[in-house]
């Protein structure tokens, strides 16, 4: 299997990967966000410090 | 050879080159690069990216002459010492792979995208992870995927995974496979848990399963990916990526400060000595052997020098990395190295990436409590020992421990004495072929010995 992988283009299934990926994602963020937006409907959260933080704290 | 030929490691990019030159590293920029390096420059990201401190700044010089097919040459802010990944701790690749995706998410902002997402393009500098390779940009095509998505999850994902579902050692695989770690190899290694994560899941398992299915390729396909897709990748990775945490375990050498059953005012004494002896060095760069959590090293945190410190204790290297990073101390770059074992040269023609100590060239070398762990616990003959040391540097600062210290005593509790020659007289004796004496002295109330060694010859 591996013999034969070595003569297709590493970037030809990267396509229909990162399609996938990023749409599974994607739907993450949004049952993410809704969830959130459900729970700052009951409770009051404090503000997101994400844009305080250093790159690689 | 050309005075401009490309360094060992440097082939596989059409763009452009790295040469050595009187000492200093220079990048050449080929003519097929031209327009990609405009863009790179007018549109701003380069100053952007290296006021950032995620990229390398540079110099473009003309005092070299052009062949034909070079455009422009640049000398890069030179780098003190190179390592690489599987020399660091967990923290230092989990860095590197963030000031990845910070470069191509920042990228795209400004119409370019990272074309190579390899550990190699990053290196440590003023103890910060920063891109090195100036040219893995190009410009960005509408509807283009991540050439370089399968390359990273090889490179920074898996051995990322592996280090925290396995063991924090397995960054070591990158030795063998310096190309990224295959991921059937690695998904055969993650236990069940792992597949549960979906990040895991995504990058890593399903992007195996899609390309072994896909055998065939579908090169015709038009090209139809979305930037909003794309910034979900790289925001999803770089969410996954920032949430990676080590759950801890205990090594040899974790508190060993602490657990010692020396004193503190052993420490103490010793750390007034140490300083002592190495204030009459001229030195830059020290090499700190078995340096645990950097206790030494941090006797030189904050100065013009340049400290390297190693340890075969991942453990210590990682609680080391985060002391620098949280104290922001940036001449002290801690490094995993088992003494026993160093990094060899590999890759192509073994030429790629080279040894460790071909890498590093300190001017004095700090061996404190480390002796007895070369002599008795791996069996290494003492002249074997200094004829090492002596290949390293000027200058040796070294401490010896003798067979009647409890340390000593404890590593032979479990094993045959059959080591005749190991004592203060024969070493001695090792040591006056190599070196002269400059210093010497007992440490604080125990009968360890310290030496300041100049090289002969």
């Amino acid at each position: 299997m591996m013999t034969f992988l070595l003569y297709i283009d590493p970037g030809s299934s990267s396509m229909i990967i990162q399609m996938i990926v990023a749409g599974a994602l994607g739907a993450l963020f949004f049952i993410k966000n809704g969830w959130y937006k459900i729970k700052s409907f009951f409770i009051k959260s404090k503000d997101s410090d994400e844009d305080k933080k250093t790159p690689y704290s | 050879m050309s005075q401009m030929e490309a360094i060992s490691s440097s082939f596989r990019d059409r763009s452009g080159y790295v040469f050595l030159h009187n000492d200093i590293y220079y990048r050449a920029v080929n003519q097929v690069y031209k327009s990609d390096y405009d863009h790179l420059i007018k549109s701003g990201l380069y100053e952007f990216l290296t006021q950032k401190k995620f990229l390398i700044p540079h110099q473009e010089v003309n005092h070299l002459p052009l062949q034909d097919t070079i455009f422009t040459i640049l000398q890069p802010d030179q780098i003190h010492t190179i390592s690489y990944a599987y020399e660091w701790s967990f923290s230092m690749l989990k860095d590197a792979a963030l000031c990845t995706l910070y470069n191509a998410l920042y990228a795209l902002e400004f119409g370019m995208i990272l074309k190579d997402a390899n550990t190699f393009n990053i290196q440590f500098i003023n103890g910060l992870p920063i891109l090195i390779d100036t040219l893995s940009f190009e410009q960005y095509n509408e509807n283009e995927e991540w050439i370089a998505y399968r390359q990273f999850c090889e490179n920074f994902i898996a051995p990322l995974v592996l280090m925290k579902y396995c063991n924090a050692s397995l960054n070591k695989l990158l030795q063998v496979y310096p190309n990224g770690i295959p991921l059937n190899i690695c998904i055969s290694l993650l236990p069940l848990k792992a597949r549960l994560n979906v990040h895991v899941y995504l990058h890593l398992f399903l992007q195996n399963k899609v390309s072994t299915k896909n055998k065939n390729g579908d090169s015709t396909s038009k090209r139809n990916f979305p930037k909003e897709k794309l910034l979900t990748l790289l925001q999803g990775l770089k969410t996954f990526v920032s949430s990676l945490n080590l759950t801890k375990d205990k090594t040899t050498w974790d508190n060993y400060y602490d657990d010692t059953i020396l004193s503190q005012f052993y420490l103490t004494e010793k750390k007034a000595l140490v300083k002592s002896f190495l204030d009459q060095v001229p030195f830059q760069t020290l090499l700190d052997l078995g340096a645990n959590d950097g206790e030494f090293s941090m006797l030189y945190k904050n100065t013009t020098k340049q400290i390297i410190s190693l340890d075969e204790d991942r453990n210590c290297i990682e609680k080391l990395y985060q002391t620098c990073k949280k104290d922001g101390i940036q001449n002290i770059i801690p490094l995993v190295c088992d003494l026993t074992s160093p990094s060899p040269d590999i890759g192509w023609h073994n030429e790629e990436r080279s040894a460790m100590f071909k890498r590093l060239h300190p001017d004095i070398v700090l061996a404190l409590a480390l002796i007895h762990h070369l002599a008795i616990a791996n069996n290494l003959p003492l002249e074997k020992i200094i004829s090492f040391f002596h290949s390293l540097s000027e200058y040796l600062l070294i401490e010896f421990v003798p067979k009647e210290d409890p340390k000593v005593q404890q590593l032979l509790a479990h094993r045959k004495d059959v080591f005749d020659n190991y004592d203060l007289k024969h070493f001695k004796i090792c040591i006056q072929s190599y070196y002269e004496i400059l210093k010497e002295s007992q440490v604080a109330d125990t009968n360890r010995t310290l030496f300041l060694l100049k090289r002969k010859g």
